[in-house]
């Protein structure tokens, strides 16, 4: 996929979860990235690693700062996780550009945000390495897959992490 | 002075001498420009002596910017001595006791640990040291072209510490350091090996070295560019910015990351103001930039195959001293490969800027200077146009703050300047120095429509 037309869908992704009230942050547009690209399986072409705060892409953090400087995306008014990604108007005349695009992952980008968009950072850090525990361990059961996210990430409770496996599992249900 | 000649006398029968009559020296020190004094130990002296490490002796730190500054002059060699020494003071900083909190103990055992802080130092030491080591002959950041498909110089660090030749070095030392530990820290967590797994601890200590907002790589060269390219754009208060340097929680998930404390946060904003201003006027200078351009069409014929060798043994011994020498003979013989952009680089008469990226013409075309070019190309022929285009890598520079009440906030949010530093990003285009007269007139009369009518649509 050539970088324009990334950068179209990137964009409405990010229209999209801030329609759904996200914060829209570099870390939301990251972990929404991740289930758009590994659950969706929109060929978005980056390489994600489960890195700090769970699955993360060095590939797209570049890609979200050159939007910024091509001036897809704009940084808002600062709030608890920095600011906000913010689609400008040159943003929605490529996504013009793209309509063929556009309307073939646009059920994807919809199902993303509607199963992420109230999410708070801490939430989708669980989520996604809930959902990156799925895809190494998709055989093993609820408890010894919570148990994995716990083992990788101690600060989430056991609990946490079962909550989190089990709202993985729904999302990927709804998704089939 | 007696009662002084005393004590040496006592001393040196209570702990023996030496046959020769001198007392062995563990710690060495050598002049440094940015830093006064480096010191190090008899072990970093036999990696500082190494083959590896002497061959950054010529290695230009910004390779043919010299041309443009004529100052900047100086090598990978001095950059690899000042980080190890950042690296060190930073670990000695950040690990000291009333600087960790219970938590941060808590994640990092390691900390507590007097024999693991005494090996990890060691390592991180020795991974600063080590850093550079797979750079190509003029830093040459072209690498995608100029080495085979799957190497970067990363790769080649790496294949470095991990080789026989160093690994003898780290196995004589005490205590003996993992070579993989010395490779986790010097590449970081992108560039590592395949499967190679960073605790949090090593994630931590890589950051120190390669982190993209506190890093000290950062911090020291620019600190030492700007000083050798007599600008003042890259000098921001770096004692400040280490004295406040603390391993701290994220706010939103409480991982473990290099951050500052409150009082630092004007020296970070500083450094990373810095960095926007010495990528502008002197790593993106235009000039600078079509002599990398001009060094790699060099390159590209006169090496074998048009690459770099990533065997280790051919690899020590290319250096820009062996590329000058063939640059040189290339521009006064026209039978050698390379001649026409060995003698752009050396006789000066290097391609000139007809386009260069601006605001109004994204908002048209959001890749207005391709289009240019590829007109150009077509109208004046491929030979005699080259295009360069680079944007800042990184994300925002999010990193932690302790706030006087003990709390942490995350940079962004308290930082107004650094929300407003701008993305960094150049495109060029450049034509022969010939053609110039006429590609500007050229330009001014097409540039509208070839702005508008290039913008591309290939929708699926």
């Amino acid at each position: 996929m050539n970088r324009l037309k990334q950068d179209a869908l990137l964009s409405e992704l990010a229209d999209q979860l801030r329609r759904r009230g996200s914060w829209c942050g570099e870390t939301h547009m990251q972990k929404a990235t991740y289930f758009l690209q590994d659950l969706r399986r929109v060929p978005l072409g980056f390489e994600y690693m489960l890195y700090k705060h769970g699955p993360f892409s060095f590939d797209l953090r570049d890609e979200l700062t050159a939007m910024r400087a091509d001036g897809f995306l704009d940084l808002s008014e600062r709030g608890p996780y920095g600011p906000s990604l913010v689609p400008t108007r040159l943003s929605v005349e490529l996504r013009n550009d793209f309509p063929k695009t556009l309307e073939k992952y646009g059920s994807d980008i919809e199902f993303v945000s509607d199963s992420l968009g109230n999410r708070n950072v801490a939430e989708l850090e669980k989520l996604a390495t809930g959902l990156y525990v799925y895809f190494e361990h998709a055989s093993r059961s609820q408890v010894i897959r919570a148990k994995i996210l716990h083992d990788l990430k101690p600060h989430i409770s056991i609990s946490d992490s079962l909550e989190a496996i089990k709202q993985v599992d729904a999302i990927v249900e709804r998704s089939a | 002075m007696l009662l002084r000649l005393l004590i040496i006398c006592v001393t040196l029968c209570a702990f023996g001498m030496p046959k020769s009559g001198r007392i062995p020296k563990h710690d060495h020190e050598v002049r440094d420009p940015i830093h006064v004094f480096i010191h190090f130990d008899s072990d970093e002296r036999k990696v500082i002596d190494s083959r590896p490490l002497q061959r950054l002796r010529h290695i230009h730190q910004l390779a043919l910017t010299y041309l443009i500054y004529p100052g900047a002059t100086h090598k990978r060699f001095e950059h690899s001595l000042g980080v190890m020494d950042l690296a060190g003071k930073v670990f000695d900083i950040v690990t000291k006791e009333q600087n960790l909190s219970e938590d941060v103990r808590k994640l990092l055992p390691e900390v507590n640990q007097d024999k693991k802080r005494t090996y990890w130092r060691s390592v991180l030491r020795m991974a600063a040291l080590c850093h550079d080591v797979g750079h190509l002959p003029f830093s040459h950041a072209a690498e995608d072209k100029l080495l085979p498909s799957g190497w970067n110089h990363e790769r080649l660090t790496a294949e470095i510490i991990l080789s026989n030749e160093m690994n003898s070095i780290w196995a004589g030392m005490t205590p003996p350091l993992r070579p993989e530990d010395i490779v986790k820290l010097a590449v970081g967590r992108r560039k590592a090996p395949p499967g190679m797994k960073f605790s949090r601890w090593e994630e931590i200590l890589s950051e120190i070295i390669v982190g993209d907002a506190l890093g000290v790589d950062r911090i020291d060269y620019l600190l030492r560019d700007s000083h050798h390219a007599g600008v003042s754009y890259g000098k921001f208060d770096h004692h400040r910015l280490l004295d406040t340097l603390r391993i701290l929680l994220t706010p939103a998930t409480s991982e473990p990351a290099l951050g500052v404390e409150q009082g630092g946060l004007q020296s970070a904003e500083a450094l990373i103001i810095a960095r926007y201003l010495i990528y502008s006027q002197v790593y993106f200078h235009p000039v600078r930039r079509i002599y990398d351009i001009h060094l790699c069409d060099f390159l590209t014929q006169w090496l074998t195959a048009g690459k770099f060798s990533t065997e280790l043994e051919v690899h020590l011994s290319m250096t820009d001293n062996e590329v000058t020498a063939g640059l040189r003979e290339a521009a006064f013989d026209s039978t050698k490969p390379g001649h026409e952009s060995a003698r752009r680089i050396i006789c000066r008469e290097h391609f000139r800027v007809i386009y260069e990226r601006n605001p109004s013409d994204l908002q048209i075309n959001p890749e207005s200077s391709s289009a240019i070019f590829h007109a150009a190309q077509k109208n004046f022929g491929a030979e005699c146009v080259r295009e360069d285009k680079y944007t800042q890598k990184g994300g925002s520079l999010d990193f932690p703050v302790l706030q006087r009440d003990g709390s942490c906030e995350s940079s962004l949010a308290l930082s107004e300047t650094l929300n407003k530093i701008p993305v960094f990003a150049i495109d060029y285009v450049f034509v022969r120095p010939e053609k110039r007269p006429e590609a500007e007139k050229w330009l001014e009369e097409k540039r509208d429509a070839i702005i508008k009518e290039g913008r591309k649509k290939e929708d699926e």
